[in-house]
């Protein structure tokens, strides 16, 4: 903790971009960076102490008093543009406009591509994809040091799919995964106390209640984007979906609002989507039409539920499910499921990547995201993979 | 101190494969101040008045240009250098009486108002030799913004077309010129040459008595040029080839051939001296085409003092597969397209009507008719209603005028390159404006 405090500037727990003492949101991200979370960061990549650090001031300002055992990661703090690094193409130096000096390709910047692993049993990888010129996918996440089956042991994995066609939804994206991570770590802490059905109900609420609070930050960006705008008004405003899953005490608790999916992957072969997508796709299926007929059809992409003031419904649908073995929790965008859409696919593309020398979950993450890319990257990429080696009982009555 | 600002206005996504990028940039300057005022060095100021026998034809023009000159005197500042020289068969310093320029102060004004009033007309006219004079005095002096205003009635003669050629091209870089011709002897090529090559205006003075005006409006817009030597900078990514750098307001002007290859990357174009003002840029650039999803910059373009860049725009190429933004075309680059479309439909369909090719003259005259009423350019549509007439503008349907008056064909040829600024209608989708602001014409 006192290698980041002793650094300077204060920069977007989100982001990492400049941010003046006083802002009440990131200019860059607008997540909310109010006096409490601007944490210092490390002008480079952080080592990951240090992102623990960081992310314990994060979670401090989310959750009031917070045990040191819970830490959750924000994306890396790299500065955008860093000039130090050359272009991905053609190996120029980069202008510090973030354009390469000799070709002019512009310079891939953090929210084009970053991972987060805040334990050794979460990884978590964001892609631009290749067809898309901006990562309007974000994700934000934590995780305890303990892992499963340790009884204190606690996730939360949060994806947002920005709508391409509405401007600046990676802004709202981002905005909106951060916020409901937060208040789900917030909310975890506070449920850990009490136990069973209470606790079953109280998670479920704080899901809902998260998926309220991501569309207040899309609501807040929007408004922020109203009020940058020269004319007042947007052409479309932002807009994204939501997932989140917190796993804790041998449960997943699901919550999300769009086609942006949770998992679960058992190492037995097991395997089950945990959400329904809002989706055309969807109520093609609930028609009787195959999955796989669904997903061709050239509608099935279109959601029937999002985040954002256009919004006729921003609410999520919740399920619970306890986990039974060992295996993994796993919530992506539809940038990775366009390429694996059953469990079973889902779970080979694991297995590929463990055999092809993948040792942790964001290594393996990172690997099912080239996959994606490799066959035509036609959308942005969230995947992020809790292992859950060994679960405690779900404790009926657990004492805190 | 002035500072500059730039503004890029274009639609930057490309469908796949797609390689060309257009992109307009409007560059404001304020706080511009005034000439050799501003201790980026002295500035120097000559006016060249064609002293000719025709000018004695009739001699309400000698005595409109004495007029003139005695107008332009009272507005050039003290402590600018300055001089008066005759342009006639070679030329004449009228003031100072001989030697170099001197440092404007009210001394001097009175004494060459004096000499300026006794001008008398006689011989030919040799407008190479009336440069080569102002450049050897411009020399002669340390000054680092030189200007001249240049007033003829006639054309060249006595002297090879290729000695104003000649002229022209030691003189670039050297000093600005603005050009204007009185009556209906002059060619508008041949002034237009200068004014291309020596980063000024052409202009008609239809009749003597509107010089003075026209000649203080000159100097006085000279003065205020605060910033004396500014270079448009453009870079373009290697591969890509720069198409054309086009100033599209307040006057069509073609920059390319000036380019300056600075670097493997990098052209300066000189734009000379700079007032309170904004001009418009119409760039094109073909770049190596990239995958879907790829952004390239296109180009960065930036306007430079001193080797300080002052602003700084940036023209962007990113292809995309979604044909709702590959196929929007920006207003702005549009409508300059069209005005430089315009400024050629002109000068040739005037050519060819000179040129006896009727049917040329018609086609080109007629898509002037079109596009300067589609642009809402009435100024333009008012100048060719006096050569053709207009049956119907919204095709572009013509009949050339049997009897055109020299006067009204020179008027819409020097008329041709002004363009008007693109219209800023509120964007229905409420995006932002996608041109620049209206501005007034200098």
């Amino acid at each position: 903790m006192s290698e980041v405090t002793a650094l300077a500037d204060p920069v977007c727990p989100s982001c990492g971009a400049a941010i003046h003492a006083g802002d009440a949101f990131c200019e860059a991200c607008g997540a909310t960076v109010d006096g409490a979370t601007a944490v210092a960061a490390p002008p480079e990549a952080p080592a990951v102490g240090a992102e623990a650090g960081a992310a314990d001031a994060l979670s401090a300002a989310a959750g009031g008093v917070v045990a040191a055992t819970f830490i959750s990661a924000a994306p890396r703090s790299e500065r955008p543009h860093a000039e130090a690094t050359p272009c991905l193409v053609c190996g120029g130096a980069v202008a510090g406009d973030g354009y390469c000096e000799t070709c002019g390709t512009k310079a891939r910047t953090w929210r084009d591509h970053w991972t987060e692993s805040p334990a050794p049993w979460l990884g978590a990888v964001c892609d631009r994809g290749v067809r898309h010129s901006r990562n309007e996918d974000a994700m934000a996440t934590m995780a305890s040091a303990e892992a499963p089956p340790h009884p204190d042991s606690l996730a939360v994995l949060v994806v947002c799919d920005g709508v391409t066609s509405a401007p600046d939804s990676d802004q709202a994206s981002l905005a909106a995964s951060v916020d409901a991570r937060d208040h789900l770590v917030a909310a975890a802490r506070s449920t850990s106390h009490t136990s069973g059905a209470a606790a079953i109900e109280a998670m479920v609420h704080a899901i809902t209640a998260s998926c309220r609070i991501a569309q207040v930050a899309v609501t807040r960006v929007t408004d922020r984007l109203i009020a940058a705008s020269p004319t007042g008004t947007l052409s479309e405003p932002p807009s994204c979906t939501f997932v989140a899953a917190v796993v804790a005490d041998g449960r997943a608790t699901v919550g999300w609002c769009g086609d942006s999916r949770a998992y679960w992957l058992g190492d037995d072969g097991s395997g089950l989507q945990l959400s329904h997508d809002h989706s055309l796709a969807s109520e093609l299926i609930a028609g009787g039409m195959t999955r796989a007929q669904a997903e061709q059809d050239p509608t099935a992409h279109t959601i029937t539920r999002w985040l954002g003031i256009d919004s006729p419904s921003p609410t999520a649908d919740t399920m619970t499910f306890d986990l039974p073995g060992p295996g993994w929790v796993m919530v992506c965008s539809d940038g990775m499921w366009n390429y694996a859409s059953e469990p079973s696919q889902l779970s080979a593309l694991m297995a590929q990547a463990v055999a092809d020398g993948a040792t942790t979950p964001t290594t393996i993450a990172e690997s099912m995201a080239a996959f994606a890319n490799n066959q035509g990257g036609a959308d942005n990429i969230a995947v992020i993979l809790a292992r859950i080696e060994q679960n405690p009982e779900p404790v009926p009555n657990k004492e805190s | 101190m002035a500072s500059f600002t730039a503004d890029v206005f274009q639609n930057e996504y490309l469908p796949d494969g797609s390689t060309e990028v257009h992109a307009v940039v409007s560059v404001t300057c304020t706080g511009a101040g005034q000439a050799g005022q501003t201790g980026s060095g002295d500035a120097a100021e000559i006016i060249i008045i064609d002293t000719s026998g025709s000018m004695d034809m009739p001699s309400a023009k000698i005595i409109a240009a004495r007029r003139a000159a005695h107008v332009a005197l009272d507005e050039i500042h003290d402590g600018t250098w300055f001089a008066v020289v005759a342009g006639n068969t070679g030329a004449q310093l009228i003031y100072p009486r001989q030697g170099t320029m001197v440092k404007m102060d009210a001394g001097h004004r009175s004494a060459a108002q004096q000499w300026v009033a006794q001008v008398q007309p006689g011989g030919a006219t040799t407008i190479g030799a009336w440069l080569d004079c102002a450049r050897d005095l411009f020399l002669s002096v340390p000054a680092a913004q030189r200007h001249a205003i240049l007033l003829t009635d006639g054309k060249q003669e006595h002297e090879a077309p290729a000695e104003l050629d000649r002229a022209i091209a030691q003189s670039k870089g050297v000093f600005q010129c603005d050009c204007r011709g009185v009556g209906d002897n002059w060619v508008v090529e041949q002034l237009r040459k200068i004014a291309t090559g020596l980063l000024g205006t052409v202009d008609l003075i239809a009749t003597p008595e509107q010089m003075e005006a026209d000649f203080e409006a000159i100097i006085k817009r000279s003065m205020s040029r605060g910033v004396a030597d500014v270079q448009l900078r453009v870079w373009a990514p290697a591969g890509s080839e720069v198409m054309f750098v086009r100033q599209v307001a307040p006057d069509v002007d073609d920059l390319t051939p000036r380019a300056v290859q600075v670097s493997e990357l990098i052209r300066e174009f000189p734009t000379g001296a700079w007032a309170d003002e904004s001009r418009d840029y119409h760039v094109a650039v073909r770049v190596p085409t990239a995958p879907v999803g790829s952004e390239r910059l296109a180009a960065r373009v930036e306007l430079v003092v001193d080797d300080q860049v002052q602003a700084k725009g940036l023209v962007r190429a990113v292809w995309s597969a979604d044909t709702d933004l590959t196929t929007r075309i920006n207003p702005a680059v549009a409508h300059y397209t069209g005005q430089a479309e315009l400024a050629d439909a002109i000068q040739q369909g005037l050519a060819a009507r000179k040129s006896g090719d009727e049917e040329a003259a018609t086609m080109l005259l007629g898509r002037a008719a079109k596009i300067a009423h589609d642009a809402g350019n009435e100024s333009t549509t008012r100048l060719l209603a006096k050569v053709v007439d207009i049956t119907d503008p919204d095709t572009g349907t013509v009949r050339l005028k049997k009897e055109v008056a020299t006067l009204d064909e020179m008027a819409l040829d020097t008329s041709s390159t002004k363009t008007v600024r693109v219209r800023r209608d509120p964007a229905p989708d409420g995006s932002p404006p996608a041109g620049p602001p209206p501005g007034g014409q200098p």
